[in-house]
């Protein structure tokens, strides 16, 4: 009977795919409970009409606001208590208002994260989370601001610190170090900071991201500020009226808001992020919601 | 204890990926070395080759050295043997990068500098336009210069006239005197670079040096700080690598400079200081309407920019003259709306609806755009790459790059010549988006194709076992300018025949130049 409601319940989640959405950021000291699947789709859409061309700010009339949209499917699964696997894939599509660029869309990068709870001390908790992504979709990496992203393998090491009031307030911050592969470009010839490279390899920084965040969750209700800073290790700048290009030294800090509501079963969030300042990047709004389906595989016990 | 074992099944793929990722943690790029060689031909009768701007090998004299038995030389001999003793780590990394060859290295530095000033000049919002970069003021904002196809295509040009014509000099007082290297006289002095039979007097590469150092900081008025660098660093090699006493190092510095200050000569006056000639435009936009062009050119970008170098088309020819130009010029192009041009519209549309990922491959590996070394770059580094992979002598990898730079920078001016003679409209006009980058002039005919067409004929002339590659490969960067979406069909296959001309002309000169190649 159990196992019958499953393969339905499985059926419903290809047919809503669409319009599911996430659960587990692997930046937060949540976990899954063991055995509980959560499958989420996350749809999101972010703008920017001004970039920092190095550290000019600037807009530019032959792109307009530049656009990204995306679609992402999620799972997390508790492998126990202590153990959050999650995967992701998105769905990205580019576009500008302006000017003559064309847009680029594709299957990006599959995403997978193992978090681990290794210390808990009444409220304080230590968390470590190891990420791989891998480009999934053949995209071309150095066609930017459109290319839907960098073709490059990651890997990421993560500490996430958290104290958590018996209230449901909590406050928490992590820290990130990932490392970004070389990639292939389709030209065999280009320039990096001053200097002409004969060859398709071209050298992507690796980079760090910090996060701190302040919320209250209990009961399924979560809502939290937060400010995150993503910052490359390295890398050149962009030059005077020139286009982006993978080797920049990208830097951004953002702030925001992230909601969730998960009553039982299914639940929905939300997520608001503005950039503040930046470097060799769009200053970005971002939205997204995520529409969650959980569902908790008993054991046979 | 099943928990654990559950755990690490879980995790094995993880680590396994990880320590995958951190074993290519080295994220060095590196270049291969390219090793020295002996030259395949010495090209002993190159100082009767035919130079392009001299009128002789004899034009700038060079005297005749110290004896081989003579005193002052056996003290050069025994500086030079010290020199050689001393050197350094660095030094040697030196001998190696220079070793590649002098005419080499001096393309790929020209190459450099192009794509470092391959940017257009940003919209100055204060004053309300463009502005143009000035030559006096090479590092302020706009640089100087705005090293587009055109001026890129006219900077190797030179450069490459003027090694060719500084080697053929060279090439006249190493064998009239016969200098020996210095190895051969003393053969206690160790080198690190391999010893032809080649004559000493005056330093080949020396020559190239100076020749390719007078051109440069014309062209790249500010970089003469990194030029010196070079410049200083190419002739030291020479010391560091015990392949040529200081007299050699003089004298051919001497005459670099002279040949490379007669070959600037000349570029002051080709035409190129009236190329940005705005004032034409109106006039070149009537005419074309009056040809029957319907549609003609609108600049694409907000604001709109000047179009990029109008007059470019009346500046200096090398292979043929100016009526030539007019003589080989394509037929008008398809007018919009005619069965013909519907055809090359509707191949753009359905690229620009679902443009494969291979024409996307296509167009951006010839793309060449902003911030790149430009079609022609792209060609000179395929001519320099040939030349060293057929092992040719100094003075003959010189006289190749002279022969491809010189048809590509009059492809340059005949394709140039050609876009404002119809100002046709390129496809951004008619709506479609382009995966590359919208270049800011006429559409008909294509630069690329125009380019590629000529460089490739004058390349399979001298390589001939490399025309299929070649041809494909003209063909290809023909293409990408559909696939790319900037370029209709008929503005590619037309540049591609205008090419194939004008490539031809380099070729009967370079027949006729006393080479036999």
């Amino acid at each position: 009977m159990i196992q019958s409601l499953y393969k339905q319940r499985w059926l419903m989640v290809l047919l809503l795919l669409p319009f599911l959405s996430q659960a587990q950021m692997p930046h937060d000291h949540i976990y899954m409970n063991k055995k509980q699947l959560c499958i989420a789709a996350v749809f999101g859409q972010s703008t920017w009409n001004e970039y920092w061309e190095n550290t000019l700010k600037r807009e530019n009339l032959n792109m307009g606001t530049h656009t990204t949209q995306s679609a992402m499917l999620m799972a997390a699964y508790g492998v126990t208590d202590k153990l959050t696997v999650t995967v992701g894939l998105p769905y990205i599509t580019t576009k500008t208002s302006a000017g003559n660029l064309m847009g680029q869309k594709g299957i990006q990068d599959l995403s997978f994260w193992a978090k681990y709870k290794l210390v808990k001390t009444g409220g304080l908790s230590l968390h470590g989370v190891v990420g791989v992504s891998v480009p999934v979709g053949n995209y071309v990496p150095d066609f930017l601001p459109m290319s839907i992203g960098l073709q490059c393998k990651t890997l990421t090491g993560r500490v996430i610190l958290n104290y958590t009031h018996s209230s449901g307030m909590y406050l928490g911050g992590h820290g990130s170090y990932a490392y970004r592969s070389n990639i292939n470009v389709d030209r065999d010839a280009y320039q990096a900071d001053g200097k002409v490279f004969n060859t398709n390899e071209v050298r992507v920084p690796n980079a760090t991201d910090l996060g701190l965040r302040l919320g209250y969750l209990k009961k399924g209700r979560q809502l939290e500020v937060f400010t995150e800073q993503f910052a490359c290790v390295g890398g050149d700048n962009i030059r005077r009226n020139d286009m982006p290009f993978p080797t920049n030294n990208m830097q951004m800090t953002a702030i925001g808001v992230y909601g969730k509501y998960e009553p039982k079963q299914y639940g929905v969030n939300f997520r608001v992020s503005k950039v503040m300042s930046g470097l060799n990047v769009g200053q970005t709004m971002s939205y997204s919601v995520g529409l969650l389906w959980n569902m908790t595989f008993k054991s046979e016990k | 204890m099943k928990k654990i074992l559950t755990k690490i099944t879980i995790l094995l793929p993880l680590w396994g990926l990880a320590g995958l990722l951190l074993l290519s943690c080295d994220k060095t790029i590196v270049e291969p070395t390219l090793e020295a060689y002996i030259p395949a031909k010495l090209d002993e009768k190159a100082g009767t080759w035919k130079p392009y701007v001299l009128t002789s090998a004899n034009q700038v004299m060079v005297a005749e050295p110290k004896a081989a038995n003579s005193a002052e030389y056996a003290a050069e001999l025994a500086t030079l043997k010290t020199a050689v003793s001393v050197i350094t780590p660095e030094n040697k990394k030196a001998v190696e990068y220079w070793g590649a060859g002098a005419a080499y290295r001096w393309n790929e530095i020209a190459r450099e500098l192009a794509a470092r000033y391959n940017l257009a000049p940003a919209f100055n919002t204060t004053t309300g336009t463009y502005p143009i970069p000035d030559a006096t003021n090479p590092l302020g904002e706009p640089k100087f210069p705005f090293a587009n196809p055109p001026y890129t295509a006219r900077a190797l040009a030179y450069l490459s006239v003027a090694q060719y014509d500084a080697l053929v000099s060279a090439w006249n007082y190493k064998y009239k005197y016969n200098r020996k290297a210095p190895s051969k006289t003393d053969a206690t002095i160790g080198t690190l670079l391999p010893v032809s039979d080649l004559p000493s007097y005056p330093s080949e590469d020396a020559v190239v040096a100076a020749a390719s150092y007078t051109i440069l900081v014309a062209m790249f008025p500010g970089e003469v700080p990194f030029l010196d660098t070079k410049l200083a660093e190419c002739k030291n090699v020479r010391t560091w690598a015990g392949m040529n006493v200081a007299s050699d190092l003089t004298a051919g510095d001497a005459l670099g400079k002279a040949v490379g200050a007669l070959v600037m000569a000349k570029a002051r006056t080709d035409g190129m200081g009236a190329a940005n000639n705005q004032t034409l435009v109106a006039g070149f936009k009537e005419a074309a309407a009056a040809k029957g062009i319907k549609e003609l050119w609108v600049s694409q970008e907000t604001p709109a920019r000047p179009p990029m170098l109008p007059n470019y088309g009346a500046v200096a020819t090398w292979n043929f003259d100016k009526a030539t130009i007019a003589k080989i010029r394509p037929v008008m192009p398809y007018v919009s709306g005619s069965a013909e041009f519907n055809k090359d519209m509707v191949e753009l549309e359905t690229i620009n609806k679902s443009q494969t990922r291979e024409q996307a491959r296509i167009a951006n590996y010839w793309s060449d755009g902003a911030g790149s070394y430009t079609p022609p770059g792209h060609w000179h580094r395929e001519a320099a790459k040939l030349c060293r992979q057929y092992k040719m002598s100094e003075v003959c990898t010189a006289r190749t790059l002279a022969l491809v730079g010189t048809t590509v920078m009059d492809a340059g001016i005949a394709c140039w010549e050609t876009k404002y003679f119809y100002m046709t409209s390129r496809p951004q006009q008619f709506g479609l988006k382009t995966s590359i980058g919208l270049p800011n002039f006429p559409s008909y005919t294509s630069g690329h194709s125009t380019f590629s067409a000529a460089a490739a004929t004058v390349l399979s002339n001298i390589f001939p076992n490399e025309t299929t590659r070649l041809e494909a490969n003209a063909k290809e960067a023909s293409e990408s300018r559909v696939y790319g979406l900037i370029h209709f069909r008929v503005d590619c296959e037309m540049g591609l025949t205008h090419g194939r001309k004008i490539g031809e002309y380099a070729v009967t000169r370079g027949k006729a130049d006393g080479s036999g190649y």
